[in-house]
């Protein structure tokens, strides 16, 4: 019963957290100074497990940091910055008040500026690290250079974003690290692996800024001044991994051929070289002028036969990838004026084709439109006045699909004035049993090689029918399968079994006929098995297998019944079109 | 003195003429004598009469201010001219003059200078005094001879010592200052490879510590996010320019939800502020609240009397607690063997249900295991939920997180091609939105404008002179 009473919140939780304000006077800092620090510093707001302990006592909201990150904030040298700040701006202010403009003048040239760069180096310690980060980077340069020059922010913030943008898009041209594109009604969605990580970002639309009034620009202004540094270092390493000049410096070769045209007409002398970058319609120099690039192939080592297959699914996986990034090589585009010329420039450079505009549209254009040697011209207008024999003209959405296909798909689908497909989203991945649109399906028949005739379009509405029955088919296999299906790997298994016997329901010889039968046993065999398996189950175990397997039936029927529904929607839509026609 | 003197023999000479006549010096001399001995020089100076040379003195300084020296030394063409008459053109002039009398006269007045100038203006024609001291140069001989020196010696090819030194100075280094006042911002800022090479310190670390040049190190835990949502998210395959049908559809669906909701509680809330029927007065419960205590007399004596009795009854519980007796010695005994007797039943009734466990083993243990594993199953819950909280923005300030609009476009605002694509929402906002969701920053208001005095409002007299 004895000792020292113990008094409420002087430990536990009470004292591990500290409400802004008392963080802010501890660190003698205005509040939007404290803000900014601690969005430079990476350290945010925590919600406490326990407010009201915390609070001691009361449950008024409040913000709350961790007292140890306040702590460490005390260490920081940008502190003393703005402090130093602070009193620079009162100086200021004085000398104005006076108006002795001598000490006006040297107060602005002794301005205390502050460096980010320990603290990208203690925030991101590894190069992998910022890597992982870059996102948010990338998101944010990409929407400050679309800013107008106005007084929202900084003209050397923007300045400064455009030329960072224009830097990580050269980058991914020269390394052919593009993979997916989305153009979505928000912006353009793009994703790229870098060093084996997988970065998307979002790049807005050109001229489409309103200010919207609700968002703090302030807070913006500083994101963005901590990722421009960040982004710069990670630029920095990036091109020095490719052997390119950083900052980057144009293709002997391509600069002599920029230089020919007039370039007063586009900018002023201080910002042609950036413009002509940002035209991405040139190579980067590179520090050691790499002629041949000796693509060694890497050593085989003699792995297990567990491996083998994995080893094999790689090898193809990237034999892929090399040829989606020679997708469009030996290709030349031409781009009208009324298509987004800095985006599709990107993706087509992306993928290894030339590119090229009308000399009025932007500086950096290399070929004219009367080229004989032109096979793609890029049109966004119900009709052309002149057109070339030798090349096609067809609609910008081709471009976006082609890469998200990882193919060249037919062009007679993106004609002008042809009612578009849709434009599928690239980053939705379908499990088995989801609905799939039949667009989607027609793609990655296209993918497996199976050829579908478009010359008329009678037999391509047969083969749209067509299709449809046999994904009915595929349902009702599923189906039978899945009654039968434990494990996940087995399905996968069968998966690619089903394919194997599609592939040979299409073309069908009588000397494979064997092969079917024996697949065919095989399966036999593994359902008998599995059948088998399902008796022996433990009447618990058997109560969740029939759970799980109920709930995929329902996710099949659901798309079965979506199918169902879009077939019907094509056939009436099938059945409007005809009817003007009678 | 000597000036005075001369001017004094000029005067006695016989050409010398006075501008003033000296018939004023004759009266004064007239009066009355004064005798006073002149032995002293002291009354010799009070006096001796002097008039006629002050009289003489002044003269000249007249003649030499307005004239420019003395008239008798003057020749007689500076003095005298030839009176021909009126020039001709003069008389003529003035009568073509009448016409454009006004126009003239102004450029005349426009060009004559302010009677206040003239006035101010030094019309003595003595000229002033020559400021010596501003011809004087201190060692101006000693200058002259040096410069005499240096320029022999730049003939000669010498450069002086001083020269040479200025020459030999190093030229200031202007970089170092540009880099320390260098902004962040600056676009054409230079990188380097920032995940070099560590450079190793070579100074005590002890040292660094103590004058703050070596960094704290960072805490590994404020290397984790957090969030676990990716910093982009991408948009529903129905936000797509040019969207599959049904995924469309389900994303106009799930707007549409969204909707409803917000709706539900617009509704909801009106109707809790909805005025009830019944509590809006009319004009019976006006009136009775008029007639309110006038009617009921009656009634509330009866009520009085009631209440009467209660406070009677109440006094009699409160005796009665009062009123408590001592217990005796007996009826202490009892309870006292009661009590133990009570402890000893239950004693006993405990090792009993002591043994009969041993016979319920089984049931005990189910009892156990499924005890066990509903804390089992709990842990679990709780598991899924904390890893399913780290995906939601948590609170963090007075506000909670509200997620934003879903950008939708609706069937028929849906463009058929690029070019005639109109973007929907803000990716601005988007990235604002996303960092609060994440937990990076709290969700804030934007500061409201508060005024601290009252404006008045006063119409201008300019503006009021027009209505």
């Amino acid at each position: 019963m004895g000792g020292i009473q113990k008094k409420k919140f002087e430990r536990g939780s009470a004292t591990n957290y500290i409400t802004r304000n008392k963080a802010r006077k501890k660190l003698q800092l205005s509040l939007p100074d404290f803000r900014r620090l601690c969005i430079l510093k990476g350290i945010y707001p925590h919600e406490p497990k326990h407010k009201k302990k915390v609070n001691k006592g009361s449950t008024a909201p409040r913000t709350f940091y961790l007292l140890k990150d306040i702590r460490f904030l005390l260490h920081e040298p940008i502190v003393g910055k703005f402090r130093d700040y602070k009193v620079f701006v009162r100086k200021l202010k004085k000398a104005y008040g006076k108006t002795e403009w001598s000490a006006v003048e040297r107060l602005r040239e002794n301005k205390p500026t502050y460096k980010l760069d320990h603290i990208i180096k203690e925030r991101y310690p590894t190069f992998i690290d910022a890597l992982r980060d870059i996102e948010d980077a990338l998101c944010m340069c990409f929407l400050f250079s679309t800013f107008a020059r106005t007084g929202k922010c900084h003209v050397q913030t923007i300045q400064l974003c455009r030329r960072l943008a224009v830097e990580w898009m050269n980058y991914v041209i020269a390394s052919r690290a593009l993979r997916k594109v989305f153009i979505s009604i928000k912006g353009i969605y793009y994703q790229a692996e870098v060093m084996g990580q997988l970065i998307t970002w979002l790049v807005p639309y050109q001229f489409s800024h309103d200010h919207p009034t609700d968002v703090d620009y302030r807070v913006m202004a500083t994101f963005t001044e901590l990722y421009t540094t960040l982004l710069g270092f990670v630029n920095f390493r990036l091109y020095h991994s490719l052997n390119l000049v950083y900052p980057p410096k144009l293709d002997s070769k391509s600069n002599l051929e920029l230089k020919e045209e007039s370039e007063d007409d586009y900018a002023m002398n201080s910002e042609c070289y950036l413009e002509k970058l940002s035209a991405l319609s040139a190579s980067l120099a590179r520090v050691v002028s790499s002629t041949e690039e000796d693509e060694a192939e890497p050593d085989q080592f003699p792995v297990e036969e567990e491996d083998m297959e994995k080893m094999e699914a790689r090898e193809k996986e990237q034999k892929q990838q090399e040829a989606q990034k020679k997708l469009f090589e030996g290709l030349r585009f031409f781009l009208n004026r009324e298509v987004p010329r800095e985006s599709l420039a990107f993706v087509i450079r992306c993928f290894g084709g030339e590119v090229s505009w009308d000399k009025s549209v932007c500086i950096g254009s290399t070929y004219e439109v009367t080229d004989e040697t032109i096979t793609h011209q890029i049109v966004d207008r119900p009709n052309t006045d002149q057109q070339y024999i030798n090349r096609y003209y067809f609609q910008p959405q081709w471009v976006y699909d082609c890469v998200n296909a990882k193919m060249l798909l037919p062009v007679e689908d993106y004609f002008i004035g042809v009612t578009l497909p849709p434009h599928l989203s690239p980053f939705v991945e379908e499990k088995d049993g989801d609905y799939v649109p039949p667009e989607k399906l027609k793609i990655m028949a296209l993918q497996r090689g199976e050829k579908t005739d478009h010359e008329q379009e009678e037999e391509e509405e047969e083969d749209v029918e067509g299709e449809d029955e046999e994904e009915e088919d595929d349902v009702d296999e599923e189906e039978d399968d899945e009654e039968e299906e434990a494990e996940e790997e087995n399905l996968k298994k069968m998966e690619e079994q089903r394919t194997q016997g599609k592939s040979l329901q299409v073309r069908v010889t009588p000397g494979k006929l064997k092969t079917e039968n024996q697949a065919r046993l095989e399966q036999e065999e593994k359902a008998e098995e599995k059948r088998l398996a399902i008796m022996m189950m433990k009447k618990k175990e058997k109560y969740l297998y029939d759970k799980i397997m109920f709930g995929k039936k329902r996710k099949v029927r659901e798309a079965n019944k979506l199918a169902a529904k879009r077939k019907a929607y094509d056939d009436a839509e099938k059945a409007k079109k005809k009817k003007p026609r009678k | 003195m000597a000036a005075r003197r001369l001017r004094r023999v000029v005067a006695s000479q016989p050409g010398f003429i006075n501008l003033k006549s000296s018939s004023g010096s004759a009266d004064s001399l007239s009066s009355r004598r004064k005798r006073v001995n002149k032995n002293k020089k002291k009354n010799w100076n009070k006096h001796s009469d002097i008039n006629d040379v002050e009289e003489f003195l002044d003269d000249v300084r007249l003649q030499e201010r307005t004239t420019g020296g003395l008239l008798s030394e003057k020749a007689d063409d500076s003095l005298f001219f030839v009176d021909v008459g009126q020039p001709k053109k003069a008389e003529q002039k003035p009568e073509p003059k009448a016409e454009p009398v006004e126009g003239k006269k102004r450029k005349n007045r426009a060009s004559r200078p302010l009677r206040i100038d003239l006035i101010l203006q030094h019309d003595s024609l003595v000229p002033p005094p020559k400021d010596v001291l501003a011809y004087q140069q201190p060692n101006a001989k000693k200058l002259r001879r040096i410069a005499q020196k240096a320029e022999q010696l730049a003939a000669k090819g010498v450069v002086p010592r001083r020269q040479k030194q200025l020459l030999n100075r190093r030229t200031v280094v202007r970089t170092a200052k540009k880099a320390a006042t260098e902004t962040n911002n600056n676009p054409d800022r230079e990188y380097y490879n920032i995940w070099g090479q560590e450079t190793k310190d070579s100074a005590d670390p002890w040292y660094l510590q103590q004058t703050g040049k070596k960094l704290v190190k960072r805490p590994e835990k404020l290397n984790e996010k957090p969030s676990m949502l990716p910093a982009v998210e991408v948009m529903a395959p129905g936000g797509s320019y040019n969207p599959d049908f049904f995924s469309h559809q389900s994303l106009l669906q799930e707007a549409h939800e969204v909707e409803v909701k917000k709706q539900k509680e617009e509704d909801k809330i009106e109707r809790q502020l909805a005025v009830n029927k019944e509590d809006t007065a009319t004009e019976e419960t006006t009136l009775q609240e008029q007639v309110e205590g006038l009617v009921e007399e009656e009634k509330e004596e009866e009520e009085e009397e009631t209440a009467a009795n209660e406070e009677e009854s109440e006094d009699v519980a409160v005796g009665a607690i009062a009123l408590a007796e001592k217990k005796t010695e007996r009826q202490r005994k009892r309870e006292k063997a009661e009590k133990i007797k009570e402890q000893r039943r239950l004693a006993g009734r405990r090792q009993t249900d002591q043994r009969q466990q041993l016979f319920q083993l089984r049931s005990i243990k189910a009892s156990i295991k499924q005890q066990e594993e509903t804390t089992e199953a709990r842990h679990k819950q709780r598991k899924a939920k904390q890893e399913a909280e780290k995906a939601q923005p948590r609170r963090l300030g007075r506000l909670k997180f509200q997620a934003p609009d879903l950008e939708v476009q609706l069937s028929d605002e849906l463009a058929g091609s690029l070019r005639r694509l109109k973007p929907e929402g803000s990716v601005l906002k988007d990235r604002f939105k996303s960092l609060q969701k994440r937990n990076l920053i709290e969700p804030r208001e934007r500061a409201k404008f508060k005024r601290r005095h009252k404006v008045k409002y006063v119409e201008k007299r300019a503006f009021r002179e027009i209505t």
